[in-house]
Order: structure tokens, then sequence, then C-alpha cells
């Protein structure tokens, strides 16, 4: 090693290189899971996506390529809709990785010890967050606007900088609010609460925008109630600061200035003021996550498992399974976050119990795909994230049923969740709550079973990324959820019709089981 | 301090006539991944013996352990475990026997107690017997304090020691330990040692893997020493001495380790 290495602490592009390298590594991992043979595969993918993406994208909102800002304010409010939906998934996305900034890397030791500024460090980190939420946002929202441009004109174009501003912003807000969950709560407290606040971020808007939509105008499209008159009604001049973002989209160059400086103003302030304090954060975090005495009991669920008592081997694996769910407020939020976008179709049941029955036909597909959805996540805990791998298979039970044990554990789980829905449902209409809770059952337990099919070894921390353990099974998964939600859908509808994606279905679980891993 | 002899009211099926001689029997175990790691291994291991197994790392000590306990199966061979065998019958060995391994697998979210209850129940202990046992070793081995808090804070060490106490709660009569000790301090390793010798004492058999030569030196009644997936040499200390052409009572495990694992597998 040469002297001069050694006397002169790298300069901040090498660092920023460095950081890129990471960063770049991280995302391939998430993508490939750390299999180099499948870089090719994700490759292909990605453009078949991306070639697919753009077809969509046609058919979605090349009707829309020739809005202008003479179109008028109900213009300006479905533009602006679509904005703040995408600016809160950017939000969501940015405040997570805020939190593995600060939690996630296990360099500070060696960073601390350096000659290297932690302060620089962790602001390139905070930098390197908004390039990539940036960099996701462009990567969604890039079909869309390509298709703009091509029927509408280069005006278009004025949207790839409303988001770049938008993932600036979003990554400065994620700053001011993890730091200020750091303030008031403390460093141990702070990661759940952060991984919870993006989660709920991520859904909140969305749900909200549902629930008003249903209350107000009733219905469940989010882009009829943005044009709807209720909507219209309150919605400021056309000259209101409001409209400024879906100015700048629709080609206004003022407008796209304005949102440019101060969605870069809301990432830089917060840089500012918080740098002193970043390391602080970053040490405050390496310590919760080595401190010892951090005495946690047995709480409300010790009765599940608390107690020597006589038990078959099958009734503690499922006690255990729902121990460990409930006792991890990340893992119960991340798998039940998707019962939160039942809240509208509940709302909806709701609000029409007194009409028709004809009603609830609408509810059994979205019961349906969530029940698969949450069957699957639940599954991928229990079968894939097991925690002692070992200790279940050095034990005397045969691993058949140790299987079947974790199988009703899940589907246990589901009813539990599913049962108040159907319950309001059959009060009004027996058949179609059975023609539903059948959707249910059939594709919670597919999900299970695909789930079952694929297990892999992982930890449960990695719950976000499971889709990494095997493709097929996210892709196996999703088309079955589909199908039985389409069944069941069809099936409500007194139509033998549902025959045709239930076939499906089981077309798609014959062909998991073909080519599971032997 | 004395462990108390965890007594378990537990029939063990399939057991053989030939039980009470050999705990363990190996023969012509074989298991290939991108090469051979285990490569015809045989081994007996006699009940109530304390058995460590050494040799290099990649040597196969841990593939030969993980297929005893049932981890992974073999390619060929066969597993004896006091009279069963453990291919054929995997749930009636796996009834008498008990795995620890150096990265201690247990579920942050339960209580040391909690665990020794879902253990106990996994192997079908009779609850009030359990309990009896696992707060006997919980206080054995200083958890006791401890018993009622999650062990998603606990130390290794911690750790390790609720692994081992989930492992001797429902008294097996054949414990598989790999690397035990890693990562141990110097009290935590006295315990789990302690605790080992006092079970081989009440008639357990120990089959154990470690780096530390000196552990194995003091404990166990036998060394094998395994490279390339063969068992290259086996004997107490003495008879290892004499295999690797050592003198008598002059030459450390150390320097007979090197020499042996030296020389070309047979």
């Amino acid at each position: 090693m040469s002297g001069d290495t050694a006397l002169h602490p790298r300069p901040l592009a090498w660092l920023a290189r460095q950081e890129s390298r990471l960063s770049w590594r991280d995302l391939v991992w998430l993508m490939t899971a750390g299999y180099r043979w499948r870089s090719r595969s994700v490759a292909i993918w990605l453009i078949f996506v991306a070639v697919a993406m753009h077809f969509l994208a046609y058919g979605m909102v090349a009707r829309f390529a020739g809005v202008t800002e003479e179109s008028g304010v109900d213009a300006f409010s479905a533009v602006t809709g679509s904005i703040g939906l995408s600016f809160f998934l950017m939000l969501s996305q940015a405040v997570e990785q805020v939190t593995r900034l600060f939690y996630g890397r296990g360099d500070l030791d060696l960073l601390k010890s350096s000659p290297v500024s932690l302060r620089r460090v962790l602001g390139l980190r905070v930098f390197s967050v908004a390039v990539s939420t940036i960099a996701m946002t462009v990567f969604v929202a890039a079909p869309f606007i390509d298709v703009l441009v091509l029927r509408g004109g280069p005006r278009w174009l004025c949207a790839y900088g409303v988001s770049v501003a938008g993932g600036l912003a979003a990554s400065g807000i994620a700053l001011v609010l993890t730091a200020a969950l750091f303030d008031l709560m403390g460093a141990r407290r702070t990661r759940l609460a952060s991984q919870i606040v993006a989660a709920v971020i991520g859904s909140a808007f969305i749900i909200a925008i549902q629930v008003v939509a249903i209350v107000s105008i009733g219905t469940l499209s989010q882009s009829a109630f943005f044009q709807s008159d209720v909507v219209l009604a309150h919605a400021p001049g056309p000259q209101s600061l409001l409209w400024l973002p879906a100015r700048a989209i629709l080609g206004d160059p003022a407008a796209l200035l304005i949102v440019a400086v101060t969605g870069l103003a809301i990432f830089v302030a917060p840089m500012l003021l918080l740098a002193g304090r970043l390391g602080d954060y970053a040490m405050a975090a390496a310590a919760a996550d080595v401190a010892t005495g951090h005495v946690l009991g047995k709480g409300m669920t010790g009765f599940f498992l608390g107690r020597f008592r006589p038990s078959s081997s099958a009734g503690l694996l499922r006690r255990k399974e729902w121990v460990l769910l409930l006792r991890d407020p990340w893992l119960a939020s991340q798998s039940l976050m998707q019962l939160l976008y039942l809240i509208p179709p509940a709302i909806f049941l709701w609000l029409s119990y007194g009409s028709s029955a004809g009603g609830l036909v609408v509810l059994a597909p979205v019961l349906t795909m969530a029940a698969g959805q949450l069957g699957g996540g639940l599954a991928w805990l229990a079968v894939s994230g097991e925690d002692a791998p070992d200790l279940i298979a050095s034990a005397p039970i045969a691993p058949r049923r140790m299987i079947a044990a974790k199988v009703e554990s899940v589907m246990i789980a589901v009813l539990i969740v599913f049962v108040p829905f159907l319950v309001a449902m059959a009060g009004r209409s027996i058949r179609t709550a059975l023609i539903v809770a059948a959707g249910i059952a059939l594709a919670a337990a597919s999900s299970t079973l695909i789930q079952v099919m694929f297990r892999s070894q992982a930890k449960r921390r990695y719950f976000r990324r499971r889709q990494t353990s095997s493709r097929i099974a996210t892709f196996a998964e999703a088309f079955s959820s589909v199908a039985w939600a389409g069944t069941a859908a069809i099936a409500a509808s007194e139509s033998w019709m549902a025959l045709g994606p239930a076939a499906v279905a089981l077309l798609v679980l014959t062909g998991a089981w073909l080519i599971r891993p032997k | 301090m004395q462990l108390r002899e965890i007594a378990v009211n537990r029939a063990a099926p399939g057991m053989g006539t030939d039980a009470e001689t050999s705990a363990l029997v190996v023969q012509g175990l074989r298991k290939t991944f991108q090469r051979p790691a285990v490569d015809g291994l045989d081994l007996v291991i006699r009940a109530g013996e304390f058995y460590a197994l050494l040799g290099p790392n990649g040597a196969g000590k841990t593939t030969t352990l993980r297929m005893v306990a049932g981890l992974m199966p073999p390619d060929a061979g066969s597993i004896t475990i006091f009279g069963i065998d453990a291919l054929a019958k995997p749930t009636a060995a796996k009834q008498i026997t008990a795995w620890v391994s150096d990265e201690p697998m247990i579920y942050d979210k339960l209580t040391p107690l909690e665990y020794l209850a879902f253990v106990a129940g996994l192997w079908g202990i009779e609850p009030g017997l359990a309990e009896r046992n696992a707060r006997e070793l919980l206080r054995w081995l200083e958890l006791a304090p401890h018993a009622e808090e999650r062990c998603e804070g606990f130390s290794k060490g911690m750790r390790q020691k609720v692994a081992l106490a989930g492992a001797l709660v429902h008294d097996p009569k054949l414990i598989i330990l790999d690397e035990p000790l890693t990562g141990l301090d110097a009290r935590a390793a006295r315990l789990v040692k302690d605790v080992l010798l006092q079970k081989v004492a009440q008639g357990c058999t120990v089959i154990m893997t470690t780096h530390i030569l000196e552990v194995a030196e003091r404990m166990a009644e036998r060394i094998g020493v395994i490279a390339q997936g063969k068992l290259i040499a086996e004997g107490t200390l003495d008879e290892l001495r004499r295999q690797a052409g050592s003198k008598v009572g002059d030459t450390s495990l150390e320097d007979v380790f090197l020499t042996l694992v030296a020389e070309p597998a047979p």
C-alpha cells in the first residue's frame, strides 16, 4: 500500500461510486436473489415488462393525450389526483429506504473507524435514496409518459421533471419523518414505527380516496371521483397553486420551474438542517441493534404457548405460528396490510346492505383476491420463514404432518379474518356468502399450496422480498388468486361460465406442481 | 451443583437388542454436492461415550452430523441409532436424539420457557415433567432470571444456552453437537461443557465437532479425525498419537491432528 493512499482520505466522488455500486448490487440481488444465472432472464423479463407496460399505458392514457391547461379544473383535478397517488407511494418507499439507511448497512463501525466524515457519507446515502426513489417512479411512470409524448407531443416530457421533483420532495419529507420518529420514540422503536408508517402512507391515500368516493358518489373508481361534481364543487379556481404540479405535467414551463425548485428545496432544507445529526441517528440505531437487556415478556399471547400442557404436535405448531406473528408487529402489519384494502369494500357492503343482493357480487372478487394474497403471505412465513428449521427437522414428527399443521395455521388465520365479511354477506344473501366463502377457501388454499411446493429457507425479516425466493411461485400465486377471484365473481352472478376461470386456476396449480423444485 | 437426572416417561419405539452397546453405527455413508462431502464413512460410537469428531474446514464433519440428526438425507449408506434404522424409521430415531448447531436457531419472539414448552411438546414429553425439566435446565444454565423474557435481546451465549436447554429438555439418549462452543465466553463455555459431562455421566451419549482441540483433548473419551469425507484416524488420544507416529504422552493433540490431516487420506 502506498503512503499516499493511506494519508489522503478518499474524495466524495469515490464514495459516491462506492455507494452506487452497493446500491446496484442490492438491486440486482433483489431481482436475482443472488443467482448469477438469473441475470439474463431478469433482463429479458424487464424488457418484456417495459413493452407490455407501454401497451397497457396506451390503452389507459392515450385518449388523454389531448388534455391541455385549457381543459379546465376537471382535468387539473384528475391529474392532481394521479400525482397525489404517485407521491404517497414515493413517500412510502422513501421512508422505508431512509430507515434502512440508518439500520440496514453493517458497515457503520468501519465508517466510524475510518478517517471519512460520517456526516458526508450519510448525506450521500440520503441523496442515493432520492435517486433510487426517482428511478423507481420514472420506471413505473415512463410507459404512461412515453405514450402521452407519442400522442400529445413533447410538452408531456415535463412529466419526467415533475417525477424528479416529486422524488426529491418525498426523500426530504421522509428524512424529516424519520428524524422526528428518532426524536419522539427513540432508536429502538423507530425502525418498527417507520416501517409501519411507510406501509400506511403507501396505502392510506388510495384507501381514503376510495372511502370518500364510495360515501360521496357510491363508486370505487378514483378517476370518476376526481372528476365528480362533488369534488369539482369544492375544487379551487384554475389559478390555484394546488394545480401547479398538474400545470407542470401539462407542459407549463413556469409551473415546472416552480415545482422543480420547490422539490429541490424540500430535499435540501432538511439535509442542511439535519446534517449534523445524521451521524447521531445512525449511531443510536446501531446501539439499539446491539443493546441487550431489551426485556419484552409474553404479554397477552403467552396464553397460546406459555404453559406446559398436553397438546398434539400439530396444535403446538399452529399456536407457535400465531404467537410469532402476533408478537411481530412489523410482520403482522405487512401481512395484514392487504386487509386495509378491504376497508373500502367493507364500507361499500355496509352502505349497500339495504339494497339488493346484486351489489354484493362486486365484493366476491375483492374478498377472494385478498384471501389469496393473505394466504400466500402467511404461508411463506409459516413454511419458508421458519426461524428454527433444524429444530423442526430434527423433531420426531413426520414432515407431512408438520407441513399439514402449518397449512392449517394459515387457513384458520385466513378464516378468522374473513368470517365477519361472510357473516355480513349471509345476512343479505346466504347463497352469495357461500360462494364467496368457497372462493376465499380455494384462493387461500391454492396460494398456500404453491408456497408449500416452492418452499425454501429464508429469514422472516425478508418477508417483503419473498418474491425473490421464487418468481414462479409469485406469479403462480397471483394468477391463481386472480383466477379464483374471477370464478367467485362469475359464480356469484349465477353463471356456469365460472367454470372457465376455475379451470384456469386448476391449470395454474397443476403447472406449479409439475415444475416445483424436486 | 449437580444437574439432577432428568427422567422421561417415554417409550422408545423400535429399539433393537444391541441398543445398549452401540449408540450410533454409521456404515458407508456418502453425500455428494459439487464434490464428495462424505465419502463412504464408517463410524461406531458406544453408548455412554463422549466422542469428538475433528477435521479441517470442509472435511465433512457437519454434513455427517446433519445426516445422523435426520436433517439431510444421505446419498448412500446406513445410520443406526440405538438399534433403530434412522433412515427407515426417522421419527423413532429422532425421538431419542437431540441436535445443537453452532448457530443457535431459536425463536426470537418466544421466551426461553415458552421455547422449552414448545420443544418438549414436539417430543411428546408429559407436561408436568417437561416443566420440571425446563425449570431445572434454566436454573442450571443460569437462565432462570431471564425465563420470561423474549430471546430477541439475548447475547449469542445466552441463545446458545437456550438452544442447549431445548436439546436436553426431552432427555435424549444421543446428543449431536456441531461446534457448540463457538462464540461463547469462558463462563458460558464452561457451563455448557459441565452440562455435557454431567449428561455423559448419567449415561447419555455425546458426539461433538469442535475446532477447539483442547476441548476434545480434555472431554472426549475417543476422538475421530475426518478428512475429505473419510475417517482417517480414531481412538483415544494415546491411540491417535501412535497412529500419527508420535511418542505417547509427549505430543499435544494439536500436533497429532496436524500430522494426521497433513497426510493424504487412504
